[in-house]
C-alpha cells in the first residue's frame, strides 16, 4: 500500500456551499445597510477630491527614481521569462508547475488584492510597459527623435482591455476542456498564451505609443490599475503621497469602455462561480444539445462556455444599464452616456468583492504551494530544490469552512457598501439637489443588491 | 421629508429581514435520521420467515432516539433487539453491539438495547432513548433477538434484566444448517458476543446511511468510469472517511486536497480510511485516466 503526497489541478479543495442561514444573515444585513445609507446620508460629495498629500521627499525620490524603475522592470521581466520558461519546459502538471500559479494566482488574484490597498502595484512590474519603455529610449538614441504613434482611436477606450479580460478568464477556465471534460489549462499553452500576448502587447505598444497602450489596451494595466483606484497611494506630479480611500477611482472612469472592463469582471468572476453550481444544469443542457448537433465534445465544451461567459456579460451589463436608464428618469438626471460612464466606477468595490468572494481560499492556499515547492522546483522536475523549501506544501486545514464563509459574505457585504458610499456620492456630484441625488440612488442600489444577492446566490449553490 | 417618514422605510425592511433571517435559521435543522426495514437472516428459524418491520433512528443535538416496529412474530413472545455497528450481510449479522463508550458497559445507557413482547397478532414495537448522539458512521444495523438466551445470558451480570424474561420459554429450535460459516464466527469471537448462538438472531434492519462496518460505501469503476455515475459521501469534519474503490483495471486512485493515493490492482479493490481533518469539497480521480469518480464533502 503506498501513500504518497501528490496534488494534481490548482484547486484541491473546493469551498463548502454558504449555508442558508449565513445567506440570509449577508442578505438581511445587505438590505438593512442599503436602506439607512439611503436614509441617512450625507448631503455634499466627499470622495470627488482625493485630498492627496505628498510622502517624504526622500521616500519619493527612491522609490521613483531611475533605477528603482529599471530594477523593478528587469524584476517583472525576468519573472514572466521564468514562468514562460517552465511552462514550455516544465511539467505538465498544472499545480507542479510555477506558469499556472504564477500567472493565475499570484499576479491575477494578487495584484487586485493587494493593489486595492495599497495602490497601483503593477506599474513599476510590468514587464511589457518596462520592455516598451526601453525600445522607446533606446528608438530615441538611435534615431534622435521620438518615435512616432498612430492616434489611438479615442472611441476605442477601454474596450480592448475589457475584451482581453474576458479572454484571459476564457483561457483559464474554458479553453482547458478536453474529450467534454473541463481539464483546466495546461501549463505549455498557458506559455505560448503568454508569449502571444507579449508579441500582441509590444506590437500595440509600438503602434500607439507605451503608456497610452498600457491606460487603455494592455489588459493588465487597466484591470490592477482598476483595483488600484481604491487604495491609499498614488503618483502624482513624480510623488509619492497618500490619499483618501476609494477617492481616485471617481476619476477613473473617464475613459469610453470603462464600464464595459468593471462589468467584466464581475461577469467573469460570476461565470467561474456558477459554472459548477447555478448553471450547471444549463450549461450541461446546451452541450449535449450542442454535442448532438454531431460538433466533437472538446469544441462542444468550449462553445458552451463562450456562451455562458457572454451572457454574463450581457446580463451583467443589462442590469447596470438598466439602473443608469433608471437614473436617468430622476428629475435634472445628466445625459445617458454621461450616467453610464460617471457610475461604472461604482462597481469596482463590488467586482474585487466577487474577486474575494470567491478566490480568498484559492489563493491562501496556492500561495502556500507558490513559496514553497513552485519557488524551489519551478519546473517540477522533483530534483531542483533552489530555496530548500521544494519538500514543503499546502496546509488545507489553516482556514476553516467557516472562516472561508465569514470572509466572502463579508467581503460582498463591504463591498456593497462601499458600492453604495461611492454611488451616493456620485450622484450628490451630479444632481443639484441632494433629494433629487438620493432619489436617483434607488435605482443604482437596485443594481447593487441585485448584484451582492447575485453574489451571495452564487456562494450559497456554488462548488468553489 | 420628515424625519419619522424617513426612517420608515428602513424600519419595514428591517422587519422584512429579521423575518428572513427567521426563516433561514429554520432551515438549519440538526435533526438526522437513519432508517431500515427488518428481513429474516438466513439462520433464523423458519417460524420467522415472514418477519418484517422497520427502523428508525433520529439524532439530534446531545441525544439519540431509535424505534423499531416489528411484525411476523410468534405471538405473546418476548423479545430484545441493539443497536449494532456493522452491517446485516457480514457472517455475524450487525458485527458487535454499538457502544458508546468502547469496551465499556454491555447495557445500557452504554448500550442501546430494546425489549417487548409481540402481542396476539404477532406485532410489537419498542422505542430506545439516549441522552447521548450515536457518532454518524457506527448505527449500523439493528438486530433482534429471541429474549429467552438473551435473558439467560445476562442474568449471571444483570439480575433486573433477567428477570423481565423469566418466564419464556422455548419458542425455536436451534439451527445448525449454517456451520459451513464458523470461520466468520471466529472475527467476531473478542467482543463478549459469543454467548449467543447464531441462531438466535431473528431479524435484522440495516439503517441507510449508518454506514457501520460492512456498509462501507464502495465505488465500482468499469471501463474506467465509475458504475452509477460520481459518487457522493458526506462527512463531518471529525468522522472517520471509509470507502473502497474497486476496478476492473489496474489504476491509482489519488484523493485531493488530502492528497492520498493508493494503487489498485486489475479487479481488485482498495480500502481508504481517513479521518475527515479538512473541511470542503474534495474530488478522487483515476489519476491514470484524469477521471473523477467521488466528490467527497466534509461538513464543519
Amino acid at each position: 500500500m503506498s501513500w504518497l503526497p501528490f496534488a494534481h489541478a490548482l484547486v484541491a479543495r473546493q469551498d463548502l456551499p454558504v449555508p442558508a442561514w449565513l445567506f440570509a444573515w449577508g442578505a438581511s444585513i445587505v438590505l438593512i445597510v442599503s436602506f439607512f445609507a439611503l436614509a441617512a446620508a450625507w448631503r455634499t460629495p466627499r470622495f470627488e477630491r482625493e485630498r492627496w498629500r505628498p510622502l517624504g521627499a526622500g521616500l519619493s525620490r527612491v522609490l521613483l527614481s531611475l533605477p528603482t524603475q529599471v530594477v523593478c522592470g528587469a524584476i517583472g521581466v525576468f519573472l514572466l521569462g521564468v514562468a514562460i520558461y517552465s511552462g514550455l519546459r516544465g511539467t505538465e502538471a498544472p499545480d507542479r508547475n510555477f506558469a499556472l500559479t504564477f500567472l493565475f494566482v499570484t499576479c491575477w488574484l494578487g495584484f487586485p488584492f493587494f493593489s486595492a490597498i495599497f495602490g497601483d502595484l503593477f506599474r513599476p512590474f510590468n514587464p511589457w510597459r518596462a520592455v516598451g519603455r526601453v525600445a522607446g529610449s533606446g528608438f530615441r538614441l538611435i534615431a534622435g527623435q521620438r518615435s512616432a504613434h498612430l492616434t489611438y482611436p479615442e472611441k476605442l477606450g477601454r474596450w480592448p482591455a475589457a475584451i482581453g479580460l474576458i479572454a484571459v478568464v476564457w483561457l483559464e477556465v474554458v479553453y482547458g476542456a478536453s474529450g467534454g471534460v473541463a481539464v483546466g489549462l495546461d501549463p505549455h499553452a498557458c506559455a505560448v498564451a503568454a508569449l502571444v500576448y507579449t508579441g500582441y502587447t509590444l506590437a500595440m505598444m509600438a503602434l500607439f505609443g507605451t503608456e497610452e497602450w498600457c491606460e487603455r489596451g494592455e489588459v493588465f494595466s487597466v484591470y490592477f490599475g482598476m483595483f488600484s483606484q481604491l487604495g491609499f497611494l498614488g503618483v502624482e506630479d513624480g510623488r509619492l503621497g497618500r490619499r483618501m480611500p476609494l477617492s481616485a477611482a471617481t476619476r477613473w472612469a473617464t475613459l469610453p469602455g470603462s464600464a464595459a472592463v468593471v462589468i467584466a469582471s464581475i461577469a467573469t468572476t460570476s461565470f467561474d462561480g456558477a459554472q459548477e453550481g447555478a448553471f450547471k444544469d444549463a450549461i450541461e443542457t446546451v452541450f449535449e444539445w450542442l454535442s448532438e448537433t454531431g460538433m466533437d465534445l472538446t469544441t462542444a465544451l468550449r462553445l458552451t462556455d463562450t456562451i455562458f461567459i457572454t451572457l454574463c456579460f450581457a446580463g451583467v451589463g443589462l442590469v447596470y444599464l438598466l439602473g443608469v436608464r433608471g437614473m436617468r428618469t430622476v428629475r435634472g438626471a445628466p445625459s445617458f452616456a454621461k450616467l453610464r460612464t460617471g457610475f461604472a466606477h461604482t462597481l469596482i468595490p463590488i467586482a474585487l468583492a466577487y474577486l474575494v468572494a470567491h478566490y480568498f481560499s484559492l489563493f491562501v492556499f496556492q500561495e502556500q504551494a507558490q513559496f514553497t515547492y513552485l519557488l524551489s522546483d519551478p519546473l517540477g522536475t522533483a530534483t531542483t530544490d533552489l530555496f530548500g523549501t521544494a519538500s514543503g506544501g499546502i496546509d488545507f486545514t489553516i482556514l476553516s469552512a467557516n472562516a472561508i464563509w465569514y470572509v466572502q459574505v463579508g467581503a460582498l457585504v463591504v463591498g456593497h457598501v462601499l458600492g453604495l458610499t461611492l454611488a451616493h456620492d456620485r450622484a450628490l456630484a451630479y444632481w443639484p439637489d441632494y433629494r433629487d441625488a438620493s432619489r436617483s440612488q434607488y435605482w443604482m442600489l437596485a443594481v447593487m443588491v441585485a448584484f451582492t444577492c447575485f453574489g451571495l446566490y452564487l456562494l450559497s449553490v456554488s462548488n468553489g | 421629508m420628515n424625519q419619522a417618514k424617513k426612517f420608515l422605510l428602513p424600519l419595514a425592511v428591517l422587519a422584512v429581514a429579521i423575518g428572513l433571517v427567521a426563516c433561514g435559521g429554520s432551515d438549519n435543522n440538526d435533526e438526522e435520521t437513519v432508517a431500515g426495514t427488518f428481513e429474516a437472516l438466513p439462520g433464523a428459524p423458519s417460524d420467522y420467515a415472514k418477519v418484517s418491520g422497520d427502523a428508525e433512528l433520529s439524532r439530534s443535538d446531545g441525544g439519540t432516539t431509535a424505534e423499531i416496529e416489528v411484525s411476523g412474530l410468534v405471538p405473546n413472545t418476548a423479545y430484545v433487539a441493539h443497536l449494532h455497528t456493522g452491517g446485516c450481510d457480514q457472517p455475524d449479522a450487525g458485527g458487535p453491539h454499538f457502544q458508546f463508550e468502547k469496551g465499556g458497559s454491555e447495557e445500557p445507557p452504554n448500550e442501546i438495547h430494546f425489549e417487548f413482547e409481540a402481542d396476539a397478532k404477532g406485532e410489537g414495537s419498542a422505542k430506545a432513548t439516549s441522552d447521548q448522539e450515536v457518532p454518524v458512521g457506527e448505527a449500523g444495523s439493528i438486530v433482534l433477538h429471541l429474549a429467552d438466551d438473551h435473558g439467560t445470558a445476562m442474568a449471571a451480570s444483570h439480575a433486573e434484566f433477567a428477570s423481565l424474561f423469566v418466564h419464556e420459554g422455548e419458542h425455536h429450535e436451534e439451527g445448525d444448517d449454517h456451520g459451513d460459516d464458523g470461520a466468520g464466527h471466529d472475527a467476531g469471537d473478542d467482543h463478549g458476543e459469543d454467548e449467543h448462538s447464531h441462531s438466535d438472531k431473528i431479524a435484522c434492519a440495516e439503517l441507510e446511511g449508518g454506514g457501520g462496518t460492512a456498509a462501507v460505501p464502495t465505488i465500482i469503476v468499469r471501463n474506467g468510469e465509475p458504475v452509477g455515475g460520481i459518487k457522493q459521501l458526506e462527512y463531518s469534519a471529525g468522522e472517520q472517511i471509509r470507502f473502497k474503490v474497486s476496478s476492473d483495471e489496474k489504476e491509482e486512485i489519488h484523493v485531493h486536497g488530502y492528497d492520498l493515493m493508493q494503487d489498485v490492482p486489475a479487479d481488485g479493490t482498495v480500502e481508504f480510511d481517513f479521518p475527515a481533518d479538512i473541511e470542503g469539497i474534495f474530488e478522487a480521480e483515476l489519476e491514470g485516466q484524469g477521471v473523477q469518480i467521488l466528490e467527497l464533502t466534509v461538513n464543519p
